[in-house]
């Protein structure tokens, strides 16, 4: 037996071979190649206010109806991936820290104040963080010429970028803007003999102009921009859609035909939707007008 | 002394199986009735609903606020029949008859008190009331009555 066993050991310690296998510590003796250091991570400032702009500005809108001129800015429905916050809002001829800051500058009213408005500064996001690139100025302002009586418009359009806050609100809102298009006429007013211009929208072809209109949710609605000289009806040569909030729309400029809107979503509380359009008579076709109506959106409910 | 219980058994049997068929059979009817009245609650709701979206064009173009159609009422119980009919087989009278029996009403101004109801509507209103008479033939096993009659509501505005 005990021959055997010792043969057998033999045996093994002469076939056996080198496993050629690495030992995965047998390097840990070596001096090991020094780490960059790693930075702790910096703290993510965001910006007081931010928000993420789905509304871009697009140009500033000098508008003339009658006697009152309006001063707006138009934006178009766009994400470009940028933020934005609110950092001065002015009132008619206050000054801002922020005046000449803004790459589109800051108008000023017939008799030399500056507008009133909102500037924004618009940010973007980078691995170190947010980096401010610019600062814009929404215009929001009217002056009457007769009575020289500035004064601070009504709230900001609801297509402001202020609106990007209610999520949802202006979804798929369609195209609605031509920026290529000419600039307002901020000439001085018409002669006094020429007829007095006013314009409004209506829901018929020869309906009257309304403020306000109620509409049925999910119901196409025909919005008919119309033109007066002195009361009387007159021709339009075309029309622009300049700012609205529904989910769809037949167009966004026409001449004879009306601008078909239908709205699927709900505003939020307290929110009022308007369309705005601009309109050129044949009668004055260099003079742009103004309309504006205030659209009530409703939906049948049951009662308990 | 040995005791046989079987014929107990057999008379508690006799006396319990009468019973559960009672129960079991006023449960399955009433079941069924209370799906019928899910459907004539929902054919109700559905046709004031389509009434309310009938709008007086003519005076939204003139005024720019929604207002009833002069036929909303009609439109209403047009519909209440029409939706009815799904579940005429189960009704003791035509989804017509019923639906030119019901109390319509349609209040175009508002606010508004409903004189039937005493509800006060804040907006331009349809209001459905219907009696609707259901088939119930197991009751009828039971010596109840073989119609059973569901009253049913409904209202609905733009809101």
């Amino acid at each position: 037996m005990k021959k055997r066993v010792a043969t057998l050991a033999v045996l093994l310690a002469l076939l056996s071979a080198e496993a050629f296998a690495r030992e995965p510590v047998e390097d840990d003796w070596l001096p090991q190649p020094p780490l960059d250091p790693v930075l702790d991570p910096v703290a993510f400032v965001v910006p007081d206010g931010l928000y993420y702009v789905t509304d871009t500005y697009v140009d500033d809108v000098v508008a003339t109806s009658g006697a009152t001129t309006t001063y707006s800015t138009t934006t178009i429905h766009e994400s470009t991936g940028t933020y934005a916050r609110v950092i001065d809002t002015v009132g008619t001829g206050a000054s801002s820290g922020f005046d000449g800051l803004a790459f589109n500058g800051r108008g000023a009213l017939t008799d030399g104040r500056a507008l009133a408005g909102t500037y924004y500064q618009n940010f973007v996001l980078t691995p170190d963080g947010y980096v401010p690139v610019s600062i814009v100025f929404f215009q929001d302002d009217s002056e009457t010429r007769r009575h020289q009586v500035a004064s601070s418009a009504s709230p900001a359009p609801a297509v402001s970028p202020v609106s990007a806050n209610v999520p949802g609100a202006l979804a798929a809102a369609p195209q609605i803007f031509d920026a290529s298009s000419p600039p307002f006429s901020t000439e001085n007013p018409t002669a006094p003999a020429s007829p007095t211009l006013r314009a409004g929208i209506a829901l018929a072809p020869d309906g009257p102009t309304l403020a306000s209109a109620e509409v049925l949710r999910g119901r196409l609605t025909n919005f008919w921009p119309r033109a007066f000289a002195d009361d009387r009806p007159v021709a339009i040569r075309s029309w622009r859609l300049i700012s609205a909030q529904p989910d769809h729309v037949s167009a966004s400029s026409g001449s004879v035909e009306p601008l078909a809107a239908e709205w699927i979503q709900m505003p939020a509380p307290g929110v009022t939707w308007s369309l705005q359009v601009e309109i050129v008579t044949e009668l004055a076709p260099l003079e742009r007008l103004a309309a504006q109506i205030t659209v009530t959106v409703r939906s049948p409910a049951l009662i308990d | 002394m040995r005791y046989d219980d079987g014929g107990t058994a057999a008379v508690t049997t006799l006396v319990m199986l009468p019973l559960l068929l009672i129960v079991l059979v006023g449960v399955l009817e009433l079941g069924a009735l209370r799906a019928i009245v899910y459907r004539a609650t929902a054919a109700a709701d559905l046709a004031t609903i389509v009434a309310v979206s009938d709008q007086d064009q003519a005076e939204l173009t003139r005024t720019g606020i929604l207002r009833l159609a002069p036929d909303a009422a009609d439109v209403a119980r047009d519909y209440f029949a029409r939706n009815l009919s799904a579940t005429a087989p189960a009704l003791a009278a035509s989804p017509h008859e019923i639906a030119e029996t019901a109390d319509v009403a349609s209040f175009p101004s508002a606010p508004t008190v409903d004189p039937r109801t005493g509800a006060t509507y804040d907006r331009p209103t349809v209001r459905l009331i219907a009696s609707v008479p259901v088939k119930t033939p197991a009751f009828a096993l039971l010596l109840l009555p073989a119609v059973t009659t569901l009253t049913i509501r409904s209202a609905s505005s733009p809101r």
